[in-house]
């Protein structure tokens, strides 16, 4: 055992310090996808899409849902003046809407980061939650459990998973909410106490991504439970899950006050 | 079971006896397709089990016309028996003749309404209901325990019925379909650049596996080769997801051991790994690389940035490893837990890791060696041991393998040419893919039909080695449950589909 404790003490701190700093994306990272030039698409660049996120207006106005991208990246090879991958890691947002690029951000990310930053500083009380596995891929399954390894240490935030839904302030459903898990998901929201929020982790959470087409799923979980947060990405890496999950204490601070 | 090598044997009369007429027909290289009747399918798959082969994909297909196809593994080959079904909804069962058939023909039964005749058990299982359970178990002291779908941690979801007397697991039965997606339903009539994500989306943990998988279904459909660059890529993406595999069960057992140093330790580990496939190419789960034809995006690293990054990582996996393996309060957990033998093995036709902990030297990379692993050269790893210490030792020896081979597949990268993908003619055809998932042998059907796709067929190793959990429980109690369910390694996503 003391060898154990050595080789921990001889590892170092090696956690992140977001979000009072924020955390470089490594150069290619494909975080998100940013609409470069709106104006003058071609109907066809909607067919790039495998989810349909790209919409072409009449007027010729190209925009991209967030929600919907699962980050394959097809529409940047195909027109890389007009997308491209941004490494960055903070794509959570309160808004279904708000996912929508190519329209003007309404917040500027600094803002936000000295906001998340003040308000993990001030929330000192812990935060539970409890996770559900809606019919994910696993991937978002993995980042989830990456958030307790030492690069991310949730619970130096003060979040601690749960294994009772009775003591979780946080759902965070992962997945497009097949057949079969759609009562146990309900069930698990019914048992949490109020104040609680929801949060979608995942493209496929926010609108089933590529399984929305099939008639298995419900093609995401605001189909069947009011979504607090919604975190897109496919998955969403351990930070976007961070930033996420920040968002949502801002939701269970206004319900508390209400 | 091992599979033998089958070569020797050209004539299929002389394969399946001269009862059983089989008709040959045209097929891919590596594969051969005899056609056969339904109602001697199960003789038939029976006289290649005797002959060495192993169960390996159980499905019905749509080209040339509606059939029930049953791949049975060799050495070097695959053996494709077609049974036409011209309207018929019954069959002899092969679960008379394999285990292995006892839970594709569950789910044959259901989906498709195929009935085979015969099988011991055809509870319904593709649309599970939490509530509703059927008990194995008589008597008045056992109790069962329905575990899942909803788990204790973060976990996919899947349900165990656990009966029990309190202590001792009576029986264990698996229900998976919790997550049923219907994701082969969504390949078809994709084109081909479309397809290739959903395959990386059926499970993400083994993204790179499924991927190569299909692409590769589809270059043997079409008789194109991809590239060798890319083939050499390839590799190194699917070494690198096997590693990150490997690591995060070591995550869960030491998690299980309530070892915290070696759960930090294996995590760091796990997310260096991540984070490399992160640099090398913008996803932590190596998606967007694999495409028909070879590569989607050239690599974002050098060979040497890579290698130099994995040769600091196995010094200090050295380390880590060697503490864990000497930790008495760690091992004594594993040790004699889940304990499987080679005969419940080859009964179940069980692949990867829990097959191989068992002695039972199966890997799709070495038997019918695609793309660069027909150039690179590797062991595959076994142990005797059996039990979970035994899986996890076998994961320790393969990440050894994994790294060795990566090294190699950048050996002779730079005498390739530069080119990452190959055209794909415009064309038709169907054709068998694998590739060795981190749980194992995955095997894709895929049906072209002039650049678009039409019906998949998966066989996964996660859903073919569960039933696997379900028999190693022999005096096993409650509280080895998890470090059990943790050393096979498997993935719900990977089976549900």
């Amino acid at each position: 055992m003391i060898e154990w404790i050595a080789r921990g003490l001889r590892t170092g701190i090696v956690t992140t310090r977001y979000p009072k700093r924020s955390e470089r994306a490594s150069a290619g990272f494909r975080g998100r996808i940013n609409v470069l030039q709106a104006e003058h698409g071609r109907a066809q660049l909607a067919e790039v899409c495998p989810t349909g996120a790209i919409r072409v207006a009449d007027d010729g106005r190209v925009s991209l849902d967030r929600g919907r991208c699962i980050l394959c990246g097809l529409c940047v090879a195909a027109d890389p003046d007009r997308f491209a991958f941004a490494a960055e890691y903070e794509t959570a947002t309160r808004r279904r809407a708000s996912l929508i690029a190519g329209e003007p951000e309404t917040t500027t990310l600094e803002e936000l980061r000295t906001t998340l930053g003040q308000r993990s500083r001030t929330l000192r009380r812990s935060i539970h939650i409890r996770h559900v596995d809606a019919g994910s891929d696993g991937g978002e399954e993995w980042e989830i459990q990456a958030l307790s390894n030492p690069y991310y240490d949730m619970q130096r935030l003060g979040f601690f998973f749960t294994l009772s839904p009775r003591h979780a302030d946080i759902l965070l459903v992962t997945g497009a909410v097949t057949e079969p898990m759609r009562a146990p998901l309900l069930r698990t929201w019914e048992t949490m106490p109020e104040p609680k929020a929801v949060v979608a982790a995942g493209t496929d959470a926010c609108t089933g991504g590529l399984a929305s087409l099939t008639d298995a799923t419900a093609g995401g979980v605001d189909a069947v439970l009011p979504v607090d947060v919604y975190i897109p990405g496919s998955p969403p890496s351990p930070i976007a899950l961070l930033h996420g999950l920040l968002l949502a204490t801002g939701v269970l601070v206004y319900a508390a006050a209400a | 079971m091992r599979a033998e090598r089958l070569q020797a044997v050209r004539d299929p009369g002389e394969l399946l006896g001269p009862q059983l007429a089989a008709v040959v027909e045209d097929s891919p290289q590596d594969e051969r397709r005899l056609r056969v009747q339904l109602g001697r399918l199960d003789r038939a798959v029976e006289a290649l089990l005797s002959r060495g082969g192993r169960l390996a994909a159980l499905f019905p297909v749509t080209v040339p016309d509606p059939s029930l196809l049953a791949a049975v593994a060799f050495q070097g080959e695959l053996v494709v028996l077609r049974a036409p079904l011209e309207g018929a909804h019954e069959y002899p069962a092969l679960s008379r003749a394999t285990a292995a058939a006892l839970l594709p023909e569950r789910e044959l039964h259901d989906r498709y309404g195929l009935v085979p005749t015969g099988h011991p058990d055809l509870e319904p299982i593709a649309s599970p209901d939490p509530d509703s359970l059927t008990r194995r178990v008589v008597g008045e002291q056992s109790f069962v325990i329905p575990y899942g779908p909803i788990r204790s941690g973060v976990f996919e979801s899947i349900q165990y019925v656990i009966e029990t007397g309190g202590e001792d697991v009576l029986a264990l039965q698996v229900r998976p379909f919790f997550k049923h997606r219907r994701l082969e339903q969504r390949f078809g009539g994709l084109g081909f650049d479309h397809a290739v994500q959903v395959a990386e989306r059926v499970a993400a943990i083994a993204g790179v596996a499924h991927a190569t998988a299909f692409c590769q279904a589809v270059e043997r459909a079409l008789a194109v080769e991809p590239t060798r660059r890319a083939q050499r890529w390839r590799v190194v993406h699917a070494e690198l997801e096997r590693i990150a595999n490997h690591l995060d069960v070591a995550v869960k057992l030491a998690e299980d051991a309530a070892l915290s140093v070696g759960v930090a330790r294996f995590a760091i580990l796990k997310e260096q790994i991540q984070r490399l496939r992160a640099r090398l190419c913008g996803s932590r789960f190596g998606r967007g690389v694999v495409a028909p034809g070879g590569l989607a995006a050239a690599p974002l690293l050098e060979p040497e940035t890579v290698l130099e990054a994995l040769d600091q990582f196995e010094r200090q996996l050295r380390r880590d490893r060697r503490l864990l393996l000497g930790t008495a309060s760690f091992t004594d957990r594993l040790i004699g837990s889940g304990t499987l033998d080679r005969a419940t093995i080859d009964d179940y036709a069980g692949v990867g890791p829990v097959a191989r902990a068992c002695g039972v030297a199966v890997d799709a990379r070495f038997e019918r060696p695609y793309g660069a692993y027909v150039r690179v050269g590797g062991r595959i790893a076994t142990v005797d041991d059996g039990d979970a210490m035994g899986r996890l030792r076998v994961r320790f020896l393969e990440i050894g393998e994994s790294l060795h081979i990566i090294r190699q597949a950048f050996e002779r990268l730079d005498k390739y040419g530069p080119e990452l993908r190959a055209d794909l003619p415009a064309g038709s055809g169907a054709a068998f893919g694998w590739a060795e998932a981190p749980m194992g042998e995955l095997l894709y059907w895929v049906e072209v039909e002039e650049g678009r796709i039409g019906t998949v067929r998966i066989s996964s190793p996660s859903l073919r080695d569960w039933p696997l959990f379900a028999a190693s429980f022999r005096g096993d109690v409650l509280t080895d449950f998890s470090f059990i369910e943790h050393s096979f390694g498997l993935t719900p996503a990977g089976a549900d589909r």
